[in-house]
């Protein structure tokens, strides 16, 4: 547990606080080349089938529209009232469909399937229902005890009466967004939202049968106090979600434009936003709750929880989950795929999906191959993000290296996090202590090669660390 | 350090390009010269005869059925598949070729190739011209019957899989033959790629795609083995070896 994460002085926040991806892929998509497109993913899906045993599949579908903006996101989405777009985004979604699903051998599984957003509730529960259905018709999916159906529900714009029809259409996970019930702040963000609209969409979704519901904090927002966050933080565990995200705010106005609408002197400095999450950290554990990794906390009960403990945990473009590595396949604009050895992604802007789909194109506009070295890096830093630890047997055996010549200039990278306190290192284990637990990006980071190359963009790339 | 998994590289399966007096440690006639002692002339002579061709790369075609033969290859990297396609189109897998091995040997009777040989990954190979080949065999016995034990071999591989075999029987004796034979050229014995995909693996053992993924997987669940995409590795070998026994006539 990371309680001991509380230790930090300033000086070490001040030097770990820098930016960072997330890892939520090794090679980031940064990384990803123009030169990747649609032959590539037809071949990486024809390879991916001829596995002895081919992966499972997780799906994921992008809902990029919004009712209205909220200034800290830095996701991809369209703002609209206009109904009619859902009915023309789900027409194109399900001819993307139907050009996707050929690509995979019928007897392999769908074990997952999430809508993200943007807000995919920004679809009736109708439509959802329809792209799920569609879905159903082209994939075969795992038995219902062992397939996630998951969705982002934004609260405001939710009627409770839907959630039967979700749970019906066979969405059994529902993830809320709640961000800080603070009124300033949910003025400064522009998302007011009350907790009694958030307490009902929770309720009704657990008495439509769901079986988890997250709820997403964010902590880093202008205008945040200790007092507003720590009385969210009271509500929110009193809801009792099965899991919690607790997210830092990335302020990067240059490369997220909704940002610059936030008033930067209600921004706070490292100091206060790591009191935070010292707050988030400290109340949630009171409450019960264990942690993940990252920014994940889960009630011991819940499947995540048990998986952790049991070295079971896995992590993908969707977070943390307990399925095995599965080949991921995006659909939706911007959505980004990982098939066989290979990431893949969707025009993030609307007009070029339409017209790949149009042309029945398979609509991917960049991706990249991962090579050996890129694999090795990226099951690293899986485990490093799932387990705390990097076996370094297992990466010997598996990839017929010797860890310590082949990454002595990573191992001296992280010898001052050694001193810090945030690793301990022997030969046969690299370990994130309870303090390194909540840098867990700053310790993946040593190992990105991609890192080290000059970037062409002088614009920030990736958020800061804490 | 462990023996390396094929197909990464090993420095000490993969080829050399060796020299007038040494073969490439993988050459299929290595065996011959290795174990008649064969004399530095004969070598010389046999020498002559190697082209190094390649690379080719994944679905290239190396011969087709019907082409004149004209030259045996051995397989120095990478694996080659062998197959006949019927007029439907259907094709037929009749077997799969690793370092070492020597393909184009079933066209010896004919005076054309009565298979197609692909590459199923990057694969080199050490071309033979055959007429000048058999002419060297007349003079040397140790290359005739190395020719000899080569051919009996393949015949006796493809009468495998003719007998009435369960599934798992089938996938068992397909992975230790797989197994035998990458050891035999000093990769791992319990941990190698299966370089060629699940539907060729299915048409040869003449199963479904599907089934045999369901016995792999079962085998997984059993702990008989453990699969990470293309990778295997056989962790209960006694059970497999018994699985397989009666396939492999043991």
């Amino acid at each position: 547990m990371p309680q001991t994460a509380l230790a930090f002085d300033a000086d070490l926040l001040r030097r770990y606080d820098r930016p960072g991806p997330r890892y939520t892929s090794y090679p980031t998509a940064p990384q990803f080349r123009a030169d990747f497109g649609e032959a590539d993913l037809r071949a990486a899906a024809a390879a991916s089938n001829g596995d002895p045993i081919p992966r499972p599949l997780s799906l994921y579908v992008h809902v990029p529209f919004c009712h209205s903006p909220c200034f800290y996101c830095g996701c991809n989405r369209v703002i609209t009232r206009d109904q009619a777009r859902g009915d023309a985004y789900v027409t194109r979604l399900e001819r993307e469909i139907a050009l996707v699903a050929p690509l995979f051998d019928r007897d392999r599984r769908a074990v997952q399937l999430h809508f993200g957003g943007g807000t995919p509730n920004f679809l009736s529960a109708a439509q959802l229902a329809e792209v799920v259905g569609a879905i159903r018709g082209q994939f075969r999916f795992a038995d219902a005890h062992d397939c996630d159906i998951s969705i982002e529900l934004d609260p405001r714009y939710c009627d409770p009466r839907d959630m039967p029809v979700l749970a019906a259409a066979g969405f059994n996970r529902a993830s809320l967004g709640v961000q800080d019930f603070d009124p300033a702040v949910q003025r400064a963000v522009n998302r007011v939202q009350s907790v009694e609209e958030t307490r009902a969409i929770v309720d009704a979704c657990r008495a439509a049968g769901m079986r988890s519901v997250n709820i997403d904090l964010i902590y880093g927002l202008p205008g945040q106090s200790l007092e507003g966050f720590g009385r969210t933080l009271d509500i929110v565990t009193a809801i009792h979600p099965d899991r919690l995200a607790v997210y830092s705010y990335a302020h990067l106005p240059q490369l997220f434009k909704p940002q610059k609408q936030i008033d930067e002197t209600l921004l706070l400095d490292g100091e206060a936003k790591l009191a935070l999450l010292q707050l988030a950290v400290e109340k949630l554990t009171a409450a019960g709750y264990a942690y993940i990794g990252m920014d994940h906390f889960a009630l011991p009960g819940d499947e995540l929880a048990i998986a952790k403990s049991r070295g079971g945990l896995h992590r993908n473009f969707m977070g943390y989950t307990t399925h095995a590595d599965s080949d991921l396949v995006g659909l939706g604009v911007s959505a980004i795929s990982h098939v066989g050895n290979t990431f893949s992604q969707n025009p993030r802007d609307l007009p070029s999906w339409e017209a790949a789909i149009d042309a029945g194109h398979l609509p991917v506009f960049r991706g990249m191959r991962l090579d050996e070295d890129d694999e090795l890096r990226a099951d690293l830093i899986q485990s490093l993000m799932c387990q705390g630890e990097i076996r370094v047997k297992d990466l010997q055996d598996r990839y017929a290296i010797g860890f310590a010549e082949y990454f002595s200039q990573e191992l001296a990278r992280l010898q001052p996090l050694v001193e810090d306190g945030l690793v301990t290192m022997s030969p046969e284990s690299i370990r994130a202590t309870p303090r390194g637990q909540l840098l867990l990006r700053n310790i993946a980071m040593c190992f990105d090669r991609y890192l080290d190359q000059p970037v062409t963009d002088a614009r920030p790339r990736f958020s800061r660390a804490i | 350090m462990s023996q390396v998994p094929f197909p990464r590289f090993n420095a000490r399966a993969m080829a050399d390009d060796g020299d007038e007096l040494q073969f490439c440690s993988t050459c299929a006639f290595s065996h011959a010269c290795l174990s008649q002692g064969m004399d530095k002339a004969a070598l010389m002579d046999l020498h002559v005869l190697v082209e190094h061709i390649g690379p080719f790369h994944a679905g290239d075609r190396i011969f087709s059925e019907g082409d004149p033969f004209d030259a045996i290859a051995a397989v120095r990297a990478g694996t080659v598949k062998t197959c006949v396609s019927e007029r439907d189109g259907h094709e037929h897998v009749l077997g799969f070729h690793f370092p070492g091995e020597v393909i184009g040997l079933n066209a010896i009777d004919g005076h054309r190739y009565p298979c197609d040989a692909v590459a199923l990954d990057t694969v080199m190979l050490c071309r033979f011209s055959f007429p000048k080949m058999s002419m060297l065999a007349a003079r040397v016995p140790g290359l005739q019957r190395e020719l000899f034990r080569l051919l009996s071999r393949d015949i006796g591989r493809a009468a495998l899989l003719s007998g009435d075999w369960t599934a798992d029987q089938r996938v068992a004796a397909f992975l230790v033959g797989v197994s035998r034979r990458l050891a035999a050229r000093g990769f791992s014995a319990n941990r190698f790629q299966l370089t060629m995909a699940r539907a060729d693996i299915a048409n040869y053992l003449r199963l479904a795609p599907e089934t045999v993924s369901r016995v792999l997987r079962r085998m997984q669940d059993t702990g008989l083995l453990a699969v990470d995409r293309r990778e295997v590795q056989l962790l209960d070998r006694a059970q497999i070896d018994a699985l397989a026994a009666p396939v492999l006539r043991e």
